[in-house]
């Protein structure tokens, strides 16, 4: 497992930080922070757990983050903007 | 006028007090609330760094720093940024009623601190998603939640600004932190100079105004200060809430 972060400027601040096990190319675990709003707030938390064992790889990050979100509204970023937050951790590998 | 009307708002106006008990007394109004809408206006004894529900107390704040200095540091229950609460006059608006859309109803409780700035004197402007503008800088900052059919905002008002005592206790970046970054961060916040007694009355008459509504003037009950005393021990003031990220 490697541990990466990245820090994304959306509308808004997106904090993210992983391990990352780059054999299986998936994530391990994810903690996502920032000075955004969501609606419901518990919404965060699923789409953090949704993302376990998720391969590192736009689309497949794109679904999770789009799924996760559909009930839910969010101001300071979009899931084009959460995506690459995620996905900019291997940048910063 | 507002769209939204009310009979009565219910008005705490409760005093100074620590971060962790300001943030346990809005959830147990929160929780509480009935038809007729609650104002609670406050201060903070200690001064206090809040920050909003998704960040990182770490990664945002020199907790060290304000340990040294007796500030005290608390998360909200509503997103958004680090916020020094210190000069500053903070309301809470707690609702059953209210706008289904976000931006509506920011707008909504938004109405009447443009109109108390108005009243005093100030040119201020709603500033789409949560903020108030008086000549382009930021006086008021807003943040929102919805829980069970309840929407509550809470937001400051500035009073005067501190900004190398709150680059201080926040982590800025090193490089922000020049005598340029912090003259920018002075053009872009504005605090309007005025006692904490006369906006709140101003605030007061503003939203009897706005929602067309008889003020009803209350402290909180017993059974209130008793769920407060509860929550602030057991959640605010926690380590488990204030670094669960």
């Amino acid at each position: 497992m490697k541990n990466l972060a990245n820090i994304f400027k959306a509308k808004k601040l997106i904090k993210i930080s992983m391990s990352y096990d780059d054999k299986k190319n998936v994530i391990g675990s994810i903690k996502i922070t920032g000075d955004f709003f969501i609606h419901p707030e518990e919404t965060l938390e699923s789409l953090e757990a949704n993302l376990i064992d998720t391969k590192l790889e736009r689309n497949e990050i794109s679904k999770k983050v789009e799924e996760s979100l559909k009930n839910s509204e969010a101001f300071g970023f979009d899931v084009n903007s959460m995506t690459d937050a995620i996905m900019g951790c291997l940048k910063n590998e | 006028m507002n769209r939204f009307e009310f009979t009565k708002i219910r008005v705490l106006e409760t005093g100074h007090n620590s971060g962790s008990w300001n943030m346990a007394l809005d959830e147990v109004l929160m929780n509480g609330v009935g038809d007729t809408p609650i104002l609670k206006i406050y201060g903070w004894k200690p001064s206090c760094v809040s920050i909003g529900y998704f960040q990182s107390m770490n990664e945002e704040v020199n907790v060290e720093k304000c340990k040294q200095v007796g500030i005290d540091c608390v998360r909200r229950i509503t997103g958004g940024g680090a916020v020094f609460h210190e000069s500053e006059l903070t309301y809470s608006f707690i609702s059953r009623n209210y706008p289904q859309s976000i931006m509506q109803s920011y707008e909504m409780v938004c109405e009447m601190l443009i109109l108390t700035l108005k009243k005093l004197g100030f040119d201020a402007k709603f500033s789409p998603l949560n903020d108030i503008i008086v000549g382009g800088r930021k006086v008021c900052g807003n943040a929102q939640t919805r829980k069970n059919g309840v929407m509550l905002q809470h937001g400051t008002m500035l009073l005067g600004v501190d900004v190398e005592k709150m680059f201080s206790l926040l982590k800025v970046p090193k490089e922000k932190i020049s005598d340029k970054a912090i003259e920018d961060v002075k053009q872009r916040v504005f605090g309007i100079g005025k006692k904490f007694d006369l906006v709140a009355n101003t605030l007061k008459d503003s939203a009897s105004e706005t929602f067309s509504a008889d003020l009803s003037l209350e402290n909180i009950t017993q059974e209130e200060a008793a769920a407060t005393e509860v929550l602030d021990l057991e959640k605010y003031a926690s380590k488990e809430w204030n670094f669960k990220r």
